[in-house]
């Protein structure tokens, strides 16, 4: 089955009614949906907790989607959450280099388009977005980004906080 | 292409969810407005019940200033209500900012009394009267705390995206149903005092709003 719109928001009527064939379909299309969502911005070791944590999620606030709304928004509403949500308590992390390429996550570029975390990253100023990018998705210390960016330590700190800060506010508008 | 997941964990949650699987109601906007609308009838009840209602309000005759601050608290606690109740549903795309039309309306009240109180053109600065005024900031903050109730309950069964904003509004919404409701009580009908105490137990609210409920809701 493809992980088209129609079909997601299908499975997830059903699945709010306690269709659990439905859910069960509904959940390994969203598990293929998030790694695809995910994987640019995000380690690729670290891939696999957030998606579940962002099952999880979905699980726990099934009954917040509205019926007579796009599913995939939804999706991608609490997609981002738990993405801020994890740069902001990841540790240092070791990974190395992310994918170059991802597939297109589904056959509707214009809505991938406009919930995609490409499009929400791009609302930072190029100094917060590159200070994100080396320590929170790249696992640098702060003393390295320092050096790859150019920015003072506290300067990428403060980036950090600032560029974290600016991407909670804008999860849905962006 | 993606990259290759190592699915077995995923696997055995899915499987785990799909187990507890159980039926849910889906959050209602009606429902949302309704439980904090019920928040503003309570105060309202409570203001009538335990303070009594002003006497131009009892005599069906109530003054024009009077009404028109009102009806900005009461359009702006709506307003507020209604952001707070779409916030918990979350969507990417959708707009939550309507409110902040309503609050910049309202905000006239303060800043006119600003403006008139600078010139001296009130009686509403004596130390008796900021008495009364301590008495309206903050029992009007405190006949709100049904709706906060109830608009933080919401919210925790939701999944609002920001926390602060979340708080902010539902503090307004609150702030303004509780102003509501103690104005019926509150005899004063002078720009100066309404917009200074009446607009800052709406502040105030929106403050305790904006750092106690990320707190409460995060989820």
């Amino acid at each position: 089955m493809k992980a088209d719109e129609a079909s997601l928001a299908r499975l997830m009527a059903l699945a709010q009614g306690g269709d659990r064939l439905a859910y069960a379909t509904l959940l390994t299309e969203c598990q293929r949906w998030l790694r695809t969502y995910y994987a640019r911005r995000v380690a690729p070791s670290q891939l696999d907790d957030l998606v579940q944590e962002t099952l999880l999620s979905l699980h726990r606030k099934l009954a917040t989607w509205d019926q007579t709304r796009a599913f995939l928004p939804w999706l991608a509403a609490i997609a981002r959450y738990r993405w801020v949500d994890h740069l902001r308590g990841l540790y240092r992390s070791k990974e190395g280099e992310l994918p170059e390429d991802v597939a297109g996550i589904d056959e509707e570029p214009a809505i991938t388009a406009r919930i995609s975390l490409e499009r929400l990253f791009a609302q930072l100023p190029l100094a917060q977005a590159r200070a994100i990018e080396l320590v929170k998705i790249e696992g640098l210390s702060v003393a390295d980004a320092s050096r790859a960016c150019g920015q003072s330590e506290s300067l990428v700190k403060v980036n950090i906080h600032r560029g974290l800060k600016k991407l909670t506010a804008m999860i849905e508008k962006a | 292409m993606p990259p290759v997941a190592d699915t077995n964990q995923t696997d055995t949650l899915i499987a785990d969810l799909v187990a507890g699987l159980a039926p849910v109601r889906p959050m209602r906007f009606a429902h949302g407005m309704g439980l904090s609308v019920a928040g503003l009838a309570a105060a309202l009840a409570a203001a009538a019940l335990l303070i009594g209602l002003r006497d131009d309000v009892l005599a069906g005759s109530p003054d024009p200033l009077f009404l028109l601050s009102n009806g900005l608290f009461l359009l702006l606690g709506i307003a507020a209500s209604a952001a707070v109740v779409m916030m918990s549903r979350p969507s990417v795309g959708r707009d939550h900012s309507g409110w902040a039309w309503a609050a910049a309306m309202a905000a006239l009240l303060p800043a006119t009394a600003v403006i008139f109180a600078l010139g001296g053109q009130t009686g509403s600065l004596t130390s008796q009267a900021a008495l009364h005024g301590l008495d309206c900031l903050l029992l009007g903050g405190a006949f709100g705390l049904l709706t906060f109730a109830a608009l933080v309950a919401w919210l925790r069964r939701g999944a609002p995206t920001s926390l602060e904003r979340a708080g902010l509004v539902t503090g307004i919404a609150s702030g303004s149903f509780g102003i509501f409701a103690y104005s019926l009580h509150c005899d004063f009908s002078d720009i100066v005092h309404i917009g200074i105490w009446h607009g800052g137990a709406v502040m105030l609210s929106a403050a305790v709003g904006r750092f106690a409920v990320p707190k409460m809701v995060r989820w």
